[in-house]
């Protein structure tokens, strides 16, 4: 069982009323489709620092729910932040990882480290509220108000279908300018939907 | 020169991050910077986030950013050269104004009062030279003298909209 980026970001935008969502890697790219908004704000391009920036919005902004949706592999450079968010313990954190099994998925489907791994076990380890492996968009549905109305921070892994590769006739992608502006400008218009520009 | 003369106290440099607003830190703690992690820690205006490495020290601390906190983050020079990739999208592609202060850690005492460039060690010779590599403002505090740097490096952070980069060059002072 398994469901799409999509699918898991169509449950988060039904669910996620004024919550900031920081989004990196795939599930960015389905969050920005599904759910656009100035409370989005993007790690990008820079793999591993979802996680750290959830933690700091949820220390900076205590009374609004906070949405991490990281990336295995992603979450795989920076697995210490999982013990910091532990430690700091903020009650409106939720932390999802899009689990996929694949570094560049969408594109060379390259198996990443760690495929025996449980994030979740480590999550609970580490200390998180809660910690669980979501299969269904349906599942996440019934268990995400529950909790967002209950203080965290909370781990959930998500069970992510692995999106087609490219074909060898697919063109190769090249970056636009704007990819290397984004985090800049989603940070700018956030800060200015929080009234914290400066 | 006594190597004290080298050593700016913490209380003063305390005063200048509480002066440009300061009420967070995020770290990997430097070995350099013992007096002023203590000073800081015990700051009840203070958010104070240790982090496992250094990526998720400037990583949060553009969270905190975006959020309103004003944070600096504090690593030692191998922890900056730990962090580049993160550095160059927070800190620039990113416009997050924060300053790190680095700590010069393993910098042989007889390099005090010569340029860090033409220390022995490597961690501590190229320090300046690949932040200036990334286009980032380097301000280096070597004496007393140099306190007022410290101030200047959140002016032109702020005003550029891009990181810089204190660095001390001896331990800060307890006092």
């Amino acid at each position: 069982m398994s469901m799409t980026n999509y699918e898991a970001c169509a449950v988060i935008h039904q669910i996620r009323g004024e919550a900031l969502i920081v989004n990196t890697m795939s599930a960015m790219f389905a969050i920005t489709a599904v759910s656009p908004s100035a409370l989005n704000l993007s790690s990008v391009p820079l793999m591993g620092g979802a996680s750290g920036m959830g933690l700091g919005l949820a220390i900076a902004q205590p009374a609004r729910p906070v949405m991490v949706l990281d990336g295995d592999a992603s979450l795989l450079m920076e697995l210490g932040t999982m013990a910091q968010i532990a430690d700091v313990a903020p009650a409106n954190l939720i932390h999802m990882v899009f689990n996929n099994n694949l570094q560049f998925s969408g594109a060379a489907n390259l198996e990443r480290p760690g495929r025996k791994l449980d994030f979740a076990a480590m999550a609970r380890a580490a200390g998180y509220a809660s910690a669980q492996r979501i299969e269904t968009a349906a599942d996440l549905a019934q268990i995400l108000p529950g909790l967002i109305a209950t203080p965290g921070p909370h781990f959930i892994d998500l069970a992510i279908a692995a999106p087609p590769k490219f074909a060898h006739r697919t063109p190769q992608p090249e970056f636009p300018d704007l990819q290397f502006q984004r985090m800049g400008a989603e940070a700018a218009k956030m800060m200015e939907a929080l009234g914290t520009t400066r | 020169m006594a190597n004290t003369d080298f050593s700016v106290p913490a209380s003063r440099v305390h005063d200048i991050l509480r002066e440009k607003g300061v009420n967070a830190v995020t770290t990997v703690p430097d070995f350099i910077q013992f007096a002023l992690h203590d000073r800081l820690l015990n700051d009840p205006g203070m958010t104070y986030v240790e982090c496992a490495a250094e990526n998720q020290a400037l990583t949060c601390a553009m969270g905190m950013y975006v959020g309103g906190m004003e944070p600096i983050v504090m690593v030692q020079n191998q922890g900056l050269f730990n962090c580049i990739n993160t550095l160059r999208s927070v800190g620039i592609d990113a416009n997050i104004p924060l300053v790190i202060l680095v700590g010069a850690f393993g910098r042989e005492f007889d390099n005090l009062g010569k340029p860090l460039t033409e220390s022995r060690r490597v961690m501590v010779n190229r320090t300046q030279p690949v932040v200036e590599a990334l286009k980032l403002p380097f301000y280096a505090i070597e004496t007393p003298d140099d306190l007022p740097r410290i101030a200047e490096a959140f002016d032109t952070a702020r005003a550029r909209k891009q990181a810089a980069v204190v660095h001390f060059g001896y331990f800060p002072a307890w006092n």
